[in-house]
């Protein structure tokens, strides 16, 4: 392989002298952002990495950003705030928490969510579970209008019932269709989570003093 | 003009060639093991170690400091994240469907294939107004949106709402179970 | 002077365990390399490769060729990276690269280098693992396809295939225009 090779030829690219034309266009996609962004955006990478949060989000807001039409200052402010949840959320949730389940909660954290509040439900579910659904869902229902507590509390009850991720999706589509119909959504959602929960098992009737008399 | 074929590939090649150093403690992880598997295999070690186990049990200090090693190394063990060993899932097909009979294309752009960049995007097919295309979607959680007639972003109707900063434009939330339980 | 690997060998086979730590220190940097792009991040990496160290310790005196040691550790790391995950996971931090070797490559502003090595790890997880096993092998292990045959169990026509498609996956993803 020859290395000084491809040294040169990147050489006389970053030059930026003859390789700006359409015809040969840089396959990086990083190379579509102005130089200021490129080194703004990196350095959010780099302190990224550096304090274990995940990356790749970061780099899928700036891909959005980029087909989405956003100039660089725009793309730098949204990779810059997803940065800030991604690390509160890194923090709330502990070392044991997947990337996933960190970029849930960086969503939900966006839609209002407390991270203390997320921070709770990592703590009871342990490593039983991944909350990746769960979160993605009260981010969901909470940008429909159903309060963050209630919200959250309807999400921590399912998941501490043993809900599956299947029925907490489905609960999720029958609470924005209530809302859609015009139910408040607090309420739709109190209901939807009744119903949502798996049955518990029957537990022996505890007879009181006072009922033996 | 350069060969892009060849640039780019001795790029690509010049970046991972780039050294990994780990950790130093790494060295001593395995030895750990290995000391661990020598002291298994060897009949006098077995006979010393049941030895030495019935010195502990006259020795409580020795005793306390054994299980309290004994606790520590299976507690480390039970914190590794599940997810460690997702062995074996590779990407899920996942149907995308919209419903826009007025649509002249219908893409669907989003996180799994770099929002559409560098001609990604799923190319929707229309039968009567319902326009779908289904591609595998590696496991995970992803933003993605409809792009209706190359311009305009429609978030999933029959999808969670996505949360985020999306440049003010709507988009979804899709999650594709992996061993997410 | 330096032992070679088959002196290590004979020494820990006649008893001698700790000089093993010589050998794991001889190879662990080279293959982490290969089980960090293989896996797609440092922790599994970590563990495929002390599971392969381990695993060889066992079976070292079914090592037949001592002076090749090293080539033998590496099959078995290549087979435990199979094992590990066909699926990478990307988790908040991948791997630490050689500061000096980043410094050395002056050409290239290091902002350029944090995106660029993002997509191009966006890219590799996206090719199937046996085409990024072909892949790192051939390019950047640099290793002949009668080595990556013996190493893998695969036929050589097979293995040139998967490097072949793996080569234009890359290109798509990472997408070259030819000029005119």
């Amino acid at each position: 392989m020859r290395t000084r090779t491809a040294r040169s030829f990147l050489a006389v690219l970053l030059a930026g002298s003859a390789f700006g034309t359409a015809e040969a266009q840089d396959p990086r996609i990083g190379a579509r952002l102005d130089a200021p962004t490129r080194k703004a955006i990196s350095a959010l990478v780099d302190s990224a990495r550096a304090q274990g949060i995940p990356v790749e989000p970061l780099m899928e807001k700036v891909y959005q950003g980029l087909a989405m039409g956003a100039d660089g200052p725009r793309i730098i402010v949204a990779v810059r705030s997803l940065t800030t949840e991604l690390g509160s959320a890194h923090r709330a949730l502990g070392a044991v928490a997947t990337t996933d389940e960190i970029k849930a909660a960086a969503s939900a954290m966006h839609a209002g969510v407390p991270a203390v509040e997320l921070g709770k439900m990592k703590k009871q579910s342990g490593l039983r579970r991944s909350l990746t659904l769960p979160f993605t869902v009260l981010a969901d229902i909470v940008s429909r209008g159903v309060p963050v507590q209630t919200a959250a509390n309807a999400i921590r009850s399912l998941v501490g019932a043993g809900a599956k991720d299947k029925d907490i999706s489905d609960f999720q589509r029958n609470v924005s269709v209530d809302i859609e119909k015009g139910a408040p959504p607090a309420d739709a959602a109190e209901t939807r989570a009744k119903g949502a929960a798996p049955a518990a098992p029957a537990k022996p009737e505890r007879i009181e003093k006072s009922e033996q008399e | 003009m350069p060969d892009w074929g060849r640039t780019t590939l001795e790029l690509i090649v010049q970046e991972l060639q780039h050294p990994v150093r780990l950790d130093e403690s790494f060295d001593r992880r395995v030895m750990v093991r290995v000391r661990r598997a020598y002291a298994e295999r060897r009949p006098r070690g077995v006979a010393a170690w049941i030895g030495a186990a019935a010195s502990v049990t006259r020795r409580p200090a020795w005793a306390a400091a054994l299980a309290a090693g004994i606790v520590a190394v299976v507690t480390v063990g039970m914190l590794r994240p599940r997810q460690a060993v997702r062995a074996g899932v590779g990407p899920i097909p996942v149907q995308f469907v919209l419903v826009a009979p007025g649509a002249r294309s219908v893409a669907v752009v989003g996180d799994f294939n770099n929002w559409g960049l560098n001609d990604t995007a799923l190319v929707a097919e229309n039968h009567n107004g319902v326009w779908s295309v289904s591609a595998p979607v590696r496991a995970g959680v992803h933003r993605y949106a409809f792009l209706v007639d190359g311009k305009q972003y429609v978030a999933d109707p029959t999808a969670p709402r996505s949360s985020g900063d999306d440049f003010g434009m709507p988009s979804s939330a899709l999650v594709v179970e992996g061993t997410t339980q | 002077m330096e032992s070679s690997d088959a002196a290590l060998v004979t020494r820990v086979l006649h008893g001698e365990v700790n000089a093993y730590s010589a050998l794991v220190s001889r190879y662990r940097d080279k293959y982490a390399r290969y089980a960090v792009h293989m896996l797609g991040n440092r922790e599994d990496a970590e563990e495929a490769l002390q599971d392969a160290f381990t695993r060889a310790y066992r079976s070292l005196a079914r090592c037949e060729e001592p002076e090749r040691f090293g080539a033998w550790l590496f099959r078995i790391l290549v087979n435990r990276c199979r094992t590990s995950g066909a699926r990478r996971v990307r988790r908040g931090q991948t791997f630490v690269h050689d500061e000096t070797a980043l410094l050395n490559a002056s050409e290239e502003h290091p902002a350029e280098q944090t995106m660029w090595r993002e997509e191009i790890e966006r890219a590799l997880g996206e090719l199937s693992a046996d085409q990024r096993e072909a892949f790192l092998l051939k390019y950047v292990e640099e290793l002949g396809y009668d080595e990556m045959a013996e190493i893998t169990g695969v036929g050589v026509s097979a293995l040139k295939m998967r490097v072949m498609r793996a080569c234009d996956r890359l290109r798509v993803l990472l997408r070259e225009v030819h000029s005119a």
